[in-house]
């Protein structure tokens, strides 16, 4: 027999995925999301504040109710169609310690990197500019940070489609930028300061959620993509629950 | 007997069979994990799968606490920190021992 160890390893921390309910509840979650964007998420020209709030808090009540229906929806589905079928794992309890290492380490890898980008940008380019550029630059850097968990997650749990939706998302991400770029930003007079809301600023904050409403929307439909095949898949694999032999 | 040969005499044989270590390594990374997921994951047959899982209890490396789900007894196996840590310093052995092996074929 031979014996991968690292594979057996792998195989059991992404166990959770392997009935794709996961990613098929997190595109849904996503879906929904990018829809209160498209709804709600055009900014009035006044009052910009109340405006930030409404919105703030309708995509905190989302994701909060979201997470929550999704949590207790995988608990009921798993419970019914996965353990029967290909039996019951309970994951490691990760510790404060464990969390603030990842934590860490996502800012170092992920982070960092483009904060670093933005800082040089800065210096290069003026305020103004980088602020009339967001709708392009916020969608390739909310893409990058995606691809990079989706890639680390994916080499951690050896899960390859993973890799696959970590390109697609950075491509997504880079599609969206160039989309921005190629309709045109909007710019910006060299007197405009930040808070002052100008018509201008507005068509900015406007294109960035537009912006970030389709990579949501597209993100979250390859994600239900992705959960679906890989369901499809698991479900031709493991057909009944598993039975005793007579 | 050269060195490597005598460090691969040292390696822990309760895990060093091919299915108790596939069965450690995979409840490594989890806390717990029942007697259907190991067989589906392992391959083995079920009698086989008991021997195995009996003769890593028997060593000290396994718990087994059963419960049941209404009516239904439901096993679940999980690493003793006594198999953790068995897992961990196998795992360092057999690493030095390629290492040895890689440098001392380079030469």
């Amino acid at each position: 027999m031979n014996v991968q160890i690292d594979t057996a390893l792998k195989r059991a921390r992404g166990y959770w995925f392997i009935d794709g309910f996961t990613e098929m509840a997190a595109g849904g979650l996503f879906v929904i999301l990018a829809g209160i964007l498209f709804i709600s998420g055009y900014v009035p020209q006044a009052p910009f504040s109340d405006w930030f709030l409404s919105l703030t808090s309708e995509i905190v009540v989302a994701k909060l109710i979201g997470i929550l229906a999704a949590i207790l929806l995988l608990w009921w589905l798993k419970d019914h169609f996965t353990y029967p079928r290909t039996g019951f794992v309970r994951a490691k309890r990760v510790t404060a310690t464990q969390v603030l290492a990842i934590l860490r380490n996502v800012i170092l890898f992920l982070f960092l990197p483009i904060l670093a980008l933005l800082a040089v940008s800065l210096l290069i380019a003026s305020v103004s500019n980088v602020l009339a550029s967001m709708p392009a630059w916020f969608p390739v850097g909310l893409g990058l940070i995606w691809g990079g968990v989706y890639l680390l997650a994916g080499e951690w749990m050896g899960l390859h489609r993973f890799r696959l939706l970590a390109v697609m998302m950075v491509m997504t991400g880079i599609a969206i930028g160039v989309w921005q770029l190629t309709i045109g930003l909007p710019t910006f007079s060299s007197d405009t300061q930040l808070g002052n809301f100008q018509p201008i600023g507005l068509e900015t904050i406007n294109r960035t959620l537009l912006s970030l409403g389709f990579l949501i929307l597209i993100s979250g439909v390859i994600l239900m993509i992705s959960g679906l095949v890989t369901f499809l898949r698991y479900r031709k694999e493991n057909p009944t629950p598993y039975a005793e032999e007579s | 007997m050269s060195g490597s040969l005598q460090d691969l005499s040292g390696l822990n044989r309760v895990i060093h069979e091919p299915a108790r270590l596939m069965l450690v390594a995979l409840l490594s990374s989890v806390e717990s994990a029942d007697f259907l997921f190991l067989l589906k994951e392992s391959g083995l047959t079920k009698g086989n799968l008991s021997v195995h899982l009996s003769r890593l209890e028997e060593a000290g490396y396994l718990r087994m606490d059963k419960t049941f789900q209404g009516k239904v007894p439901h096993t679940e196996y999980s690493l003793t920190a006594n198999g953790k840590t068995a897992f961990n310093e196998y795992r360092k052995k057999l690493d030095l021992l390629i290492r040895g092996h890689s440098r001392s074929t380079k030469l």
